[in-house]
């Protein structure tokens, strides 16, 4: 997982990327069979410590997620992400903002 | 204290002992991601249909996509909002996220979505407990999903 915390004239933008199959268990392989779903479905981003952003993901987010997101904040404030897919497994990631 | 208020704070307190931060995290709610016709999602997520239709939502997204297994899409509002949401009508899912802002978060948010087939894109934002809306076309030339 990678972050990318920027900040600009008080707006913090944070670019995310889970590499990630995030399958949606509609898709069929080149045999014709279901491939079973898996995807990033849940996610929050804490700062300084308080939470800031709590998110559901569904089956049509694309292949290896790209998330944007903002908030009002500056450089050094500390950012903690976490995100869990549909097998439970866990990507987390801890930035401060340049 | 009556004895058994008693016993059932005791048991709530013992059970948040026990919980870890994962358990902590927002339950995803399957509930919300169910494979049903746009109205019946937007009242299962929302618990309405009634969403008052904006300007100051801009959703941004191709209005030709070549590669429907990858669509930009980007909402961006000046609304105070606590919540932001995303759906596309004709997609199996019709959510695609749901997001709740909390101190210092913007209405802002951009991912990258599959598409089953060209159609309407609906963001949402919720302010005091009301639903405003923004909707953009995409056609795709290719089915994803």
């Amino acid at each position: 997982m990678r972050v990318l915390a920027t900040e600009s004239a008080g707006v913090v933008s944070v670019k995310v990327i889970i590499p990630h199959p995030n399958e949606s268990g509609t898709r069929k392989d080149d045999s014709g069979n279901v491939v079973p779903a898996h995807f990033v479905k849940e996610g929050s981003v804490m700062l300084n410590g308080r939470p800031l952003l709590d998110l559901q993901l569904g089956p049509s987010v694309s292949k290896d997620p790209f998330i944007q997101f903002r908030f009002a904040g500056k450089k050094g404030d500390k950012l903690a992400l976490r995100f869990i897919d549909s097998s439970n497994q866990e990507f987390s990631s801890e930035v401060s903002v340049v | 204290m009556k004895r058994r208020a008693f016993i059932e704070r005791s048991a709530a307190i013992a059970l948040l002992a026990f919980l870890r931060p994962a358990d902590l995290m927002a339950t995803w709610n399957g509930r919300n991601f169910q494979q049903v016709p746009l109205e019946k999602a937007l009242i299962d997520v929302l618990g309405t249909k009634d969403l008052v239709r904006t300007g100051r939502i801009t959703v941004t997204a191709p209005a030709a996509a070549s590669d429907a297994t990858s669509v930009p899409v980007e909402i961006n509002s000046d609304i105070k909002g606590d919540a932001i949401y995303l759906f596309v009508e004709k997609n199996v899912t019709p959510l695609v996220f749901s997001c709740s802002l909390h101190e210092g978060a913007l209405a802002y948010f951009s991912l990258n979505v599959k598409m089953k087939e060209s159609s309407l894109l609906y963001a949402v934002v919720r302010e005091n407990g009301k639903y405003y809306m923004a909707s953009a076309q995409v056609n795709v030339s290719a089915e994803a999903c």
